[in-house]
Order: structure tokens, then C-alpha cells, then sequence
């Protein structure tokens, strides 16, 4: 009798070992617009301990789930970059139907998303099996930024040309309903209990703030402008490529909803749902661009153009860790958590 | 709802127009030696560079076009004019190809 409870305790261990997951690695990816490298950061050190180079003029950045490869998107060359995820290196170029610029992958990592910004505008679908394009869906005006939603169900576009956002059904890939008549510039997306979109803040062409889209009613129910409470002879006056609030995104616990200044070089941060201002802000040091989280909402990274550096900001504290020196000009980023690494 | 909205871009592309023309002066009056050189400098005058520096720089820095040095053919280039005009560029009809003429011959593959 013992020895059969003992094999049963023994077999129980070996199936709960196995059902543990490989340690997930997490890394921040920090794209350099201007450059043709691109850095990868370990958020528990910010310490910068991988680069991925030969991607001329990169823009957008995802990263395969299962940790086995990165995808970048470069308008030099109008491709889309394979690169393998341990090594780093390249191995494909895919040919574009334009000039690309922002990139997003689906849940299960088997489609890529490029947006096509060159007139007439395009979503380019790469499938990850083939690494070939085996669509273009048509878009009004060139796409700027690409979102799949947390649920993985919609993918988001906004074209600064057309004035437009359009939402994607992820499964047929055919556009199902579009709002706004301005430049649709970054966005962020809070989720219901159920992991399905409840609302998207989206920044705007020319606007110092952002709009709040209510998912399943398909319209804006609310904007939101942010401080003015730098002095005016400290006031950046740009140029800031039409967009003065440039970069935002909800912390992955979604308790937070953070948003960046460029007039004002600052980081301001809202409570969800209620979307209040909270107190205080993070000062940047220069012009915000892009924004990222670790998985936990404990850290924010926020990469500013003009001074080559992305910065680490702890979350609850609101306060700046580190300063973080990357290539030059760096823009979008994202989180790359990799399982099945280790 | 009360959009905090920055200058319409009409009254935005003169403001910046102006400022663009009063900086592109101030520049080239300070002397060589007191300045980094910029990619402005790196460009050789002429009517598309008039262009360029006009109607480029009421958005963003001239290293975001100079960053393209090299990859872009003609059409390529003016695929990018094009769609910067769509952006709100202040380019006319009559200076696509001036400003695509000068991009790709200065900037343009080889």
C-alpha cells in the first residue's frame, strides 16, 4: 500500500514538473529609427546584453511567442527582417508591398502584421510558416502604427494620411468598422474581465492628449487633454512630427494608463477606469516616443528620440530608475517575453 | 469633449514656415567653425533644397529625410514626398518633381 502512495506522490512531482513551463525570459526590445541596429535590455539589470544589426532605418518590432525569432520591419529596404532569437542573426528579408512602418504579430505568433504607409496605404500579412506575404489588405491611407488586441481577436490601424483608425477581424481579415476623421497616431488598449477590448486610448495628430474609444459602442466617448504645467520658456517647441503626445500605454495589471508630453518632456500617469490624473509626473529629458512595460507593471520604459536614450521608470514609485543609452534615434519598443527559453 | 488642439495646420505651416526660413538664415549666418555640421549642410543649394528645408522642417528635423541616404530610388522617393504632402507637407503640385529631382539626385541609390 505504501508503495503504491509512493509511486503516486513520485508520479504527481514529474507531472507538475512537467507542466511548468521553461523559464520565460523577458527582454525590452529598443528599435533605433535612424540607425541599423537594434538593442535588446534585460529589465532586471538595464543592462543592454544583446544587438541585432543590418536592419537599415528600422521601425517596427515583434517577437515570436515561443522565443524563437524577432521580426523588424526596415523602410530602407522595404522588408520585413527575420531574425533568430538566440542568435540573433538574420535569416529571411521578406519583401514588402511599400514602405513599412510599424508591425504587430498574432497571439499564437503565426501571422505578422506590417503596415504599409506608402499611398495607397496596406496592412501586408506575413504568415510566420511560410515567412511569406500572402496578403495585402487594402486600407484608406498609408498605416502607420499596427495593434493586435490582447484577446488577439482585432487588428488596429491608424494611417495619419487617411485620418482613420480601422479595425480588423483577425480571422477573416477584412476590415469591420473605422472611426475618426484626424491623424491616427499610437494607442492603447484596457481590457474587460474577459480579456475582450473595453476602450482605446489613442493619441491624435496635433492633439496634446488623447482620445477614449469605447470598444463595443465603436465610438469616442471622451478626450483627454494633458497638463500644461511646464513653465513656457521650458516648453519644448518642437518640431514634433505633428505629434505632441506621442506614446502611451496601459500597465499590463491594468490599474494605470501612462501618457507622454513632448511639449513637456514628461510622463503623466491616469487610474483606470476612472482615468484620473495622478499626482506628480516623470520628468524625460527630452522627446518621448514610444512606451513599454515589464509583464509585472512594475517597470515602464520610455524611449525619448532626441537624446539616443531609452529610460527605466518604476511604476508604483513614478519615479525614474535609469537611463538606459541606445542608438540613434530610438523609437518604437517593445516587451518580448520569450517562453520555451530559458 | 474639448480636443486640446495645437494651431490649425494652415496658421501652423506659416508659423513654422517662418520660423523655418528666420532658423535656415540664422544658421547659415553663424560661422562654420562654432557648428556641428548638420545634415542641412551635408545638402547643396537649389530650388529643391529651398523646398526641402521649407516644407520639411515645419515637422520634423532634416536627418529624418537624410536618413534615407542611399536606399531610395526616384520613385521611391517620391512616394515619400507624396505621402508627405498627404501628412500635410505645404508641397504644391508644381514642386513633387523639383523636390523628387533633388532627393534622389543628392540622396537617390546609386
Amino acid at each position: 500500500m505504501n508503495a503504491v502512495i509512493h509511486r503516486r506522490l513520485l508520479l504527481s512531482a514529474l507531472l507538475v514538473l512537467l507542466a511548468i513551463p521553461a523559464a520565460a525570459q523577458v527582454r525590452i526590445i529598443q528599435t533605433n529609427s535612424q540607425g541599423d541596429n537594434i538593442h535588446l535590455i534585460d529589465p532586471a539589470t538595464n543592462q543592454i546584453v544583446g544587438e541585432v544589426k543590418g536592419v537599415p532605418i528600422n521601425h517596427g518590432a515583434a517577437g515570436a511567442p515561443d522565443g524563437s525569432r524577432l521580426y523588424f520591419s526596415s523602410e530602407a529596404e522595404q522588408t520585413l527582417h527575420v531574425v533568430d532569437g538566440k542568435t540573433f542573426q538574420l535569416t529571411k528579408k521578406i519583401p514588402l508591398s511599400g514602405r513599412p512602418n510599424n508591425i504587430s504579430i498574432s497571439r499564437d505568433g503565426r501571422k505578422v502584421y506590417v503596415g504599409i504607409v506608402s499611398s495607397p496605404g496596406a496592412v501586408d500579412v506575413i504568415d510566420t510558416a511560410t515567412l511569406e506575404k500572402v496578403k495585402s489588405i487594402p486600407t484608406k491611407g498609408g498605416i502607420h502604427n499596427v495593434y493586435v488586441t490582447p484577446d488577439g481577436n482585432y487588428v488596429v490601424v491608424g494611417s495619419i494620411a487617411g485620418k482613420l483608425m480601422t479595425v480588423i477581424d483577425q480571422k477573416t481579415e477584412e476590415p469591420v468598422w473605422t472611426l475618426f476623421q484626424e491623424g491616427v497616431r499610437p494607442m492603447a488598449f484596457e481590457t474587460n474581465a474577459d480579456g475582450s477590448t473595453k476602450r482605446i486610448f489613442v493619441q491624435l495628430s496635433d492633439v496634446h492628449g488623447f482620445a477614449v474609444v469605447d470598444f463595443a459602442q465603436r465610438k469616442e466617448v471622451a478626450r483627454i487633454e494633458l497638463p500644461n504645467d511646464v513653465p513656457p520658456e521650458q516648453v519644448d517647441k518642437g518640431p514634433f512630427n505633428g505629434s505632441p503626445s506621442h506614446g502611451l500605454g496601459v500597465a499590463p495589471d491594468g490599474k494605470t494608463l501612462w501618457v507622454t508630453s513632448r511639449p513637456n518632456a514628461r510622463a503623466y500617469t491616469y487610474s483606470l477606469p476612472d482615468l484620473k490624473l495622478l499626482p506628480g509626473y516623470v520628468d524625460l529629458g527630452g522627446r518621448p516616443d514610444w512606451v513599454t512595460f515589464t509583464p509585472d507593471s512594475k517597470s515602464l520604459y520610455i524611449a525619448t528620440e532626441n537624446t539616443d536614450t531609452v529610460i527605466s521608470i518604476d511604476v508604483a514609485a513614478r519615479k525614474e530608475i535609469t537611463r538606459i543609452k541606445v542608438g540613434k534615434s530610438p523609437k518604437r519598443n517593445i516587451t518580448w517575453v520569450a517562453r520555451g527559453t530559458s | 469633449m474639448g480636443p486640446a488642439r495645437f494651431p490649425a495646420l494652415g496658421s501652423r505651416v506659416w508659423a513654422f514656415g517662418v520660423g523655418a526660413a528666420a532658423l535656415t538664415i540664422a544658421i547659415l549666418s553663424v560661422p562654420s567653425a562654432t557648428r556641428a555640421a548638420g545634415p542641412e549642410e551635408d545638402l547643396p543649394d537649389g530650388e529643391g533644397k529651398k523646398i526641402l528645408v521649407a516644407s520639411c522642417t515645419a515637422c520634423h528635423d532634416l536627418s529624418e529625410v537624410t536618413k534615407f541616404r542611399g536606399y531610395y530610388d526616384r520613385k521611391q522617393w517620391r512616394d515619400i514626398v507624396v505621402t508627405m504632402m498627404e501628412y500635410g507637407a505645404p508641397v504644391d503640385e508644381k514642386q513633387v518633381d523639383i523636390l523628387a529631382d533633388y532627393l534622389v539626385e543628392h540622396l537617390g541609390k546609386k
